[in-house]
């Protein structure tokens, strides 16, 4: 085990850093200059300022300065050099708060004069694990129930229905799903609020509408573990001798029919914690997923890399951790 | 089975503590949703109006303009009084002695000098530098400035500490001769002299332009240094947030999420402070149209700056049949020459009239490419006025505004929206085939402009293109268009749609044959909307070049009688929208806002359409008058100076 996780954790940056290559390499072909205001038009020589200001004439210099700041080589050799102890000095004589050096730096946002990336995530990533984790609770609880269902009678009535039911959550898209959701629960009900993030009452509908395609593919797993499961030897000894039907379920085929389910789980959480564009827009979320689109849309090379690469991170960690559980709970897996 | 569920008790444990510790503040005095998400609170960094609006509320100028009044009138704000030299020439501002920062520290001369002084540096990139080189002097300066740090990367020096020393000691250079070059002085901590290049007429609209607004130097210049490589002074971000801000406007920034919030408080030192009718404002950060419209109908918003979602039209007609309904009120009420808030206000209560749709300060537009060779080596027909006049003439506006828009906004026949601008007359324009009264009319005009292209040797087989931006409804008005040039001229036509960054970048380049356009004035004077057409400037997307045009705004540029200038300018916009048609005026903008006139006063509804959002109150709060605040007319003809 603990060698599976050092050989992960070891890969890690190699594969951020192929991630980072191809992403910065695509960024920087999209069209348009990101210090560009829309209607009035700085000088040429202001825009040629800015541009060597950001490295942003120089692939190279671009390339090799971004990774230096953001994986924490700037930090360690200004530190060593002495120069973060005397920037706070020269603070502190001039009576104000020391210069905040975040270790990993992922740049200013280019779009955003007031803001750094850093910040950017720190505000919006802990609100979209919060809806993504919602989600994927509401998701499973939704999933394995209607899995479970359908399992028990394949083919009857039941199980048709919750056929229809998660043939829905993945072909509606999440914009239909999200606006009805509002019509009827916020706007006509008036049960929760519209435009709004912070009270557990504004989490529950885009919480729900983020969670039914998940919870539609997770049923569909778990009906066909159930199924598989419930043919299996161990059951019909299980019923033989005498097991409860409910324990048998539960306790027996569940904890096998799981494990499809539990691999899913970590791209999943990846997903539904680094934030949706539609869901956040329709229903006000200040979460991270408007970034992946906003940032691209205005250029803003410095936090397209800083989404993408917390988004890399999260994918490549949350499959860990579900590697790890596996083994856990599946001691058969070894190796 | 619980390995199994502890997943699942590690999802529930984070959302749990994720909610229990993001907890809500009170609902403000006055929530609006703003234009878009406020990109700086940087005065001098600034350029767009979601984010001056909010500068307004935070920071505080030389002087303001009364947005309640007719005449838009130049009113004091921190400069109590003023005086401006016979020659027009220099201006002396008396600062009022009990105007504060938020750390308590008084509001001086100097603090406007190092303001002005900071905008003025080519390593701030200011977008609006240019209104600051009018001062005398400026322009040397920038430009050695510029000319300094060009020398500065190719000099050589023999060690990176030495390089970094005199990075430092080039900035403490540049403050030396910015004090020897530029003629802004104070001669006392409560007088500022700015003495200018050239009289201009508008200098104190522009002094009350928050890009004008003083910044704290001694804050400021903490997160600005010369940067030991380049010597260009480096912007770190950081000052403007909650905590850390020092301002000296009406109201203080307590909180600001990005993306989510922005909270104001009434700021205790400000020198107006009891003039206040609201202590608290929210600006949450709405992106989606129709959540917008929906978090207005639930009542969460008092005020929504700009609706956008596409049935805005639709709760525009509505409003048509309320004012319908209620026929005769409405007329009486219109009768007395009231503006149409207090109209509203005074009508029976009725959700259907909270929208509002007033004339903006813009216009929308299309461009000609006017350079001879288009970018793809052809040579170009539209270089030809004539040719432009005919494609001007051949566009049914009215059909735009009445089917396309649905706004309710008027016509363009100029760039410059009739009535914006005290004193100034402009021209009349060209009837367009809309006008037409009848079929013969329309013909006549159809032929008249197809005599035009005759005349200037069409070719018969060129593609006429129009480009335009994806979203915004573009597209059917480039449909509209296209299909009248088809009709009256019998030309090709190939709409183009393109992501609005591409779209700018084809404009610059001037790789269009015809594109879509809008502009919005930034201050009270023709030349916001006329210098776009000269030919050095930066926003000449038409490569318009006509040494005639230019040197009427030299004239009129050295002219001392106001109303002979006036004259002047008019004589150019006559020039562009009756002779030559660089572009071709369509509409003026109408802003469209949402709220409840009973409820919430102190709006202007002056074209200009700048808010001073300090002025609001919310009628029978409680808090402050309570009283209707409508538009006043015009003190006088002249402005008061």
């Amino acid at each position: 085990m603990t060698n599976l996780v050092l050989r992960r954790l070891l890969q890690l940056p190699l594969i951020l850093l192929v991630i980072y290559t191809i992403t910065l390499g695509l960024a920087w072909l999209v069209p348009g200059n990101p210090l560009e205001n829309p209607d009035r038009r700085p000088k040429p020589e202001v825009i040629e300022q800015m541009n060597r200001q950001y490295n942003l004439d120089s692939f190279p210099r671009f390339y090799f300065s971004y990774l230096r700041n953001a994986t924490g080589i700037t930090w360690l050799s200004d530190a060593a050099a002495g120069r973060l102890a005397r920037e706070r000095e020269l603070a502190a004589l001039s009576g104000l708060p020391a210069p905040h050096r975040p270790i990993f730096d992922l740049g200013p946002s280019l779009e955003y004069d007031d803001w750094t990336v850093n910040e950017i995530v720190a505000g919006s990533l802990p609100i979209s694990v919060t809806l993504g984790a919602a989600a994927i609770l509401i998701a499973l609880v939704i999933g394995v129930a209607t899995g479970v269902i359908g399992a028990v009678r394949p083919n009857s009535l039941a199980d048709l229905s919750t056929l229809v039911v998660s043939l829905i959550g993945i072909s509606l898209p999440s914009f239909v799903i999200g606006t009805v959701l509002l019509l009827v629960f916020a706007l006509i009900l008036g049960w929760f609020p519209v435009a709004e993030w912070g009270t557990p009452r504004s989490i529950v509908l885009p919480a729900v509408t983020l969670s039914l395609p998940f919870a539609a593919y997770i049923a569909r797993l778990t009906r066909m573990g159930m199924i598989d499961a419930l043919g299996a030897d161990y059951i019909r000894t299980a019923r033989a001798k005498g097991a409860a039907e409910l324990s048998v379920l539960l306790k027996h085929a569940l904890k096998n029919a799981f494990l499809p389910v539990l691999s899913f789980l970590g791209p999943a959480a990846a997903l539904a914690m680094t934030g949706s564009f539609i869901v956040e827009r329709v229903f006000t979320v200040p979460g991270m997923g408007q970034h992946f689109v906003n940032a691209v849309q205005n250029k803003d090379l410095f936090l397209i890399m800083g989404v993408v690469l917390i988004f890399a991170t999260m994918l490549i960690l949350f499959n860990l951790a579900v590697d790890v559980l596996y083994r856990w709970v599946d001691p058969r897996i070894e190796s | 089975m619980l390995r199994l569920l502890l997943p699942v008790f590690l999802l529930l444990a984070l959302v749990g503590a994720s909610v229990l510790s993001d907890r809500p503040m009170p609902r403000a005095d006055f929530v609006f949703i703003n234009r878009g998400d406020v990109n700086t609170l940087d005065p001098q960094r600034m350029s767009w109006m979601q984010d001056l609006r909010v500068a307004r509320l935070i920071f505080e100028g030389l002087v303001q303009n009364d947005v309640l009044s007719d005449d838009y009138a130049i009113i004091p704000a921190i400069a109590e009084s003023w005086t401006v030299s016979e020659d027009g020439l220099t201006y002396t501002f008396h600062l009022r002695d009990n105007a504060r920062w938020t750390n308590g520290s008084p509001v001086t001369a100097q603090d406007f000098r190092f303001t002005w002084r900071r905008a003025l540096l080519p390593d701030l990139a200011s977008d609006y530098v240019g209104m600051f080189l009018l001062i005398r002097g400026a322009q040397d300066f920038y430009d050695w400035r510029e000319q300094a740090l060009n020398d500065f990367g190719e000099r050589q020096f023999p060690s990176a500490r030495a390089r970094a020393e005199a990075a430092d000691e080039l900035w403490e250079h540049t403050k030396d001769r910015f004090d020897e070059m530029v003629a802004l002085t104070a001669p006392d901590p409560l007088t500022l002299v700015v003495e200018l290049e050239r009289p201009i007429p508008y200098f104190l609209d522009l002094c009350a332009f928050a890009v004008f607004y003083p910044v704290y130097g001694p804050l400021v210049s903490q997160f600005e240094r010369p940067d030991p490589v380049t010597a260009r002074l480096m912007r770190r971000p950081g000052w403007t947030k909650p905590g850390v801000l020092i301002s000296n406007g009406p109201f203080e920034l307590v909180r600001w999420r990005f993306k989510r919030d922005m909270r104001l408080e009434a700021n205790d030192l400000w020198w107006n402070r009891e003039s206040l009718a609201i202590e608290s404002i929210d600006i949450p950060s709405v992106n989606d149209p129709n959540a917008v419209t929906l978090a207005f109908q639930t009542g969460s918003v008092d005020w929504v700056s700009d609706v956008t979602a596409a049935y805005r039209g639709d709760l525009l007609a509505d409003k048509l049949d309320f004012y319908r309904e209620h026929a005769e009120e409405y007329e009486r009420l219109k009768a007395k020459g009231l503006d149409p808030y207090e109209i509203d206000r005074r009508l029976p209560e009725d959700p259907r009239k909270h929208i509002k749709a007033t004339p903006a300060f813009g216009v929308y537009f299309y461009n000609f490419n006017c350079r001879p060779i288009l970018a793809d080596g052809r040579p170009n027909p539209f270089h030809d006025a004539r040719v432009r006049r005919a494609f001007a003439m051949c566009i049914d506006k009215q059909a735009i505004v009445d089917e396309v828009r649905r706004l309710g906004e008027s016509v363009a026949h100029t760039l410059i929206p009739p009535g914006s601008i005290g004193g100034y007359t402009g021209p009349q324009g060209i009837p367009h085939i809309g006008q037409a009264r009848n079929e013969a009319e329309r013909e006549a005009i159809a032929q008249e402009a197809r005599a035009l292209l005759e005349e200037a040797d069409f070719p018969p087989n060129f593609v006429v293109e129009l480009l335009f931006n994806t979203d915004g409804g573009h597209d059917l008005i480039a449909q509209a268009i296209a299909k009248n040039w088809q009709e009256y001229l019998g030309v090709q036509t190939r709409l183009t749609q393109k992501e609005i960054k591409i779209f700018r970048e084809d404009l610059k380049n001037h790789r269009f044959i015809t594109a879509r356009a809008g502009w919005y004035g930034d201050y009270g004077d023709p030349t916001t909307f006329l210098n776009i057409n000269q030919s050095q400037d930066g926003n000449n997307d038409r490569a318009y070049s006509n040494p005639e045009f230019d040197a009427l705004l030299d004239r009129a540029a050295a002219e001392l009688d106001p109303a002979e200038r006036m004259a002047i300018l008019a004589e150019a916009e006559r020039m562009l929208v009756e002779e030559e048609f660089p572009l071709v005026p369509i509409f003026i903008y109408n802003n469209v806002q949402l709220f409840d006139s009973a409820r919430v006063t102190g709006l202007t509804a002056h074209p200009r359409s700048k808010n001073n959002l300090y002025l609001i109150d919310i009628l029978g709060d409680g808090k402050g008058p309570d009283k209707p605040r409508p538009m006043r007319p015009a003190r006088s003809a002249e402005p008061a100076q």
